[in-house]
């Protein structure tokens, strides 16, 4: 446990001084602030059910595609690359503290990224809404979509961190990351899209399919409903990913 | 740290340790040790498997077959009970390039299991030692000099006051000053810790060094102390001559002392003087009184000296040796 908490110290450390992560936190934020100004302009011509906030919720996917890579891509490739993997390793530190200090230190980095997106509504609410109207930003939407972003967030940086295991390319590691999760959410997308359950041949799709309905997950959590399968899904698939990644460091060095 | 650990019978113990890759053998059945507080050189042309070896040592790479055993802890049974009693400098050294000496080491402490009290008092005392402290505590690992490079590796191998350091190279790239500086660092070990070195700088290693071993072609060719092994290997006595007389009366001087004795000329360093080899066997009675011999034989000599076989002799000798011949245990 010591060596744990003296690897995420350093990871974090390492994380704050990285041009890498003030470049990806930088992205983030103009992504998030420019659909957020968007969805502002269009709830204001249009009346609509959802609230900017939860319109802006609803492009989650678009940093975990573009900025989630760019802080996991070097996390295991940039060191095998330069060796200092293979030094750590000597130390009695085992595999699974370096990875998972890894792991939480990226998901820390990511859910800080979106808690500094909370500005933008919070600070749009304070000048342009009025008390006890929650139209312009819903604060239970908003943390719920949080906490959604923050479980699910889980798996998505262990998918990250394991694509980062298996090449010494930080570019690569990026690629494979951008793939895998394209793949998971547009799985998910397409699930709740197309008929399934009308499928004779795929009906048996049906029952499992559900849970990797990745922005049911989102409405679910968003509207204040707290459903144990998703949080399961995520917990099982970041556990996999860990354990996949461990192995991974393991077979490589 | 583990200093209630009893001291074991070797240090090291590498027991018929193999490694394949696919249909490639890296190393075969090698097997050696180190005793507690030894220092052993470990040499072997490019490619004959140092680094493999080194590095399943260390715990970094497993074996396909073998056991390695550090202070009588097995390395595949036990890696972190293994890597706390020991440290390893790989070859290229790889540190952070955007750390602070000072930063790395207090972090490689930790990793390391130095007591939290201890490590702040560790961290100086290293730096000290590897005269880090006042000239590259404060800087970034990426701005050093190859030598304060290797320097910082050095200082995270002693942290932890480890029972066994495993050095790869650890002179590579080095000017003449900072050779000395390591070699003495090294040297001041001795008795403290076991210490398995590998270096291509064989004077280097002959002289920090108690015993060697030497592999080729990933087996064990030679180990032991220089001296046994340049009996062993390099068993003939050999007599550089300075003299006027051409080959064939030196040859016949010779052979007046010690019949079997063969002449071999070497290109002649000062006009009118020719020199030879001439070598004897190994238990020749000659060999006290070669020099008197060819006096009352009429040869005029200029100089003569014994040939005195250092470690690139033995090292030559013993890598032409073939592999599979019998070797030393």
């Amino acid at each position: 446990m010591r060596h744990f908490r003296t690897l995420l110290a350093h990871e974090l450390r390492t994380a704050l001084l990285s041009w890498n992560t003030w470049a990806a936190a930088g992205l983030f934020l103009a992504l998030m602030g420019g659909i957020h100004f968007f969805a502002l302009l269009e709830g204001s011509r249009i009346a609509s059910e959802r609230t900017p906030v939860e319109a802006t919720l609803w492009f989650f996917w678009l940093p975990l595609l573009c900025v989630l890579p760019l802080l996991t891509m070097r996390s295991f490739a940039e060191e095998r690359r330069s060796g200092t993997l293979s030094a750590l390793l000597t130390t009695p530190a085992s595999t699974a503290a370096v990875v998972w200090a890894k792991f939480l230190a990226a998901w820390t980095v990511w859910v800080t990224f979106w808690l500094l997106f909370t500005l933008f509504p919070l600070l749009v609410q304070q000048r342009l809404g009025t008390p006890g109207d929650t139209r312009l930003s819903d604060p239970s939407v908003l943390w719920g979509g949080l906490c959604f972003i923050a479980v699910s967030g889980l798996l998505h940086v262990s998918i990250g961190i394991l694509c980062s295991c298996v090449t010494r390319s930080s570019a690569l590691a990026a690629l494979l990351a951008f793939i895998s999760l394209l793949a998971l959410t547009a799985a998910g997308g397409a699930m709740e899209s197309l008929p399934v359950e009308s499928w004779a041949w795929l009906g048996w799709l049906h029952e499992p399919a559900a849970h990797l309905r990745t922005f049911a997950h989102l409405q679910d959590f968003a509207g204040g409903i707290l459903d144990s399968r998703p949080i399961v899904l995520y917990s099982t698939g970041t556990l996999l990913c860990l354990g996949l990644a461990v192995l991974a460091v393991e077979g490589q060095e | 740290m583990n200093a209630a650990t009893p001291s074991p019978e070797a240090a090291v113990v590498a027991e018929r340790l193999t490694k394949r890759y696919g249909s490639l053998t890296a190393i075969e059945d090698l097997s050696f040790s180190v005793a507690p507080g030894e220092i052993v050189g470990f040499l072997g042309p490019n490619g004959a498997g140092k680094s493999t070896t080194m590095r399943i040592l260390s715990g970094t790479m497993s074996g396909t077959s073998g056991r390695a055993a550090i202070w009588g802890v097995s390395v595949a049974l036990d890696p972190a009970g293994a890597k706390r009693n020991m440290a390893y400098m790989p070859e290229n050294n790889p540190l952070p390039e955007d750390m602070r000496v000072e930063e790395y080491l207090t972090l490689r402490a930790k990793l390391k299991d130095v007591a939290s009290e201890r490590v702040s008092e560790r961290v100086d005392r290293v730096m000290e030692d590897c005269d880090l402290a006042r000239r590259a505590a404060g800087r970034l690992i990426g701005q050093l000099s190859k030598g304060f490079r290797q320097r910082v590796g050095i200082a995270d191998a002693l942290l932890a006051e480890p029972k066994v350091v495993i050095l790869d190279e650890p002179t590579i790239g080095l000017d003449p000053h900072q050779i000395l500086g390591i070699r003495d660092l090294i040297r001041s070990l001795r008795g403290k810790m076991a210490v398995l070195i590998s270096s291509h700088i064989l004077h280097e290693v002959e002289q920090v060094c108690d015993k060697v071993v030497i592999i080729n072609r990933g087996r064990l060719v030679a180990q032991g102390r220089t001296e046994d092994l340049r009996r062993e290997l390099l068993p003939d006595c050999s007599f550089t001559v300075t003299t006027r007389s051409d080959e064939a009366a030196l040859l016949s001087a010779c052979h007046r002392s010690e019949p079997a004795a063969t002449v071999t000329p070497l290109p002649a360093t000062t006009a009118g003087w020719n020199t030879f080899r001439v070598s004897l066997p190994a238990d020749s009675p000659a060999r006290e009184t070669l020099a008197a011999g060819l006096a009352i034989a009429g040869v005029s000599l200029r100089e003569i000296a014994e040939v005195r076989y250092g470690l690139e002799d033995i090292f030559l000798a013993a890598t032409r040796r073939a592999p599979t011949e019998p070797r030393r245990s």
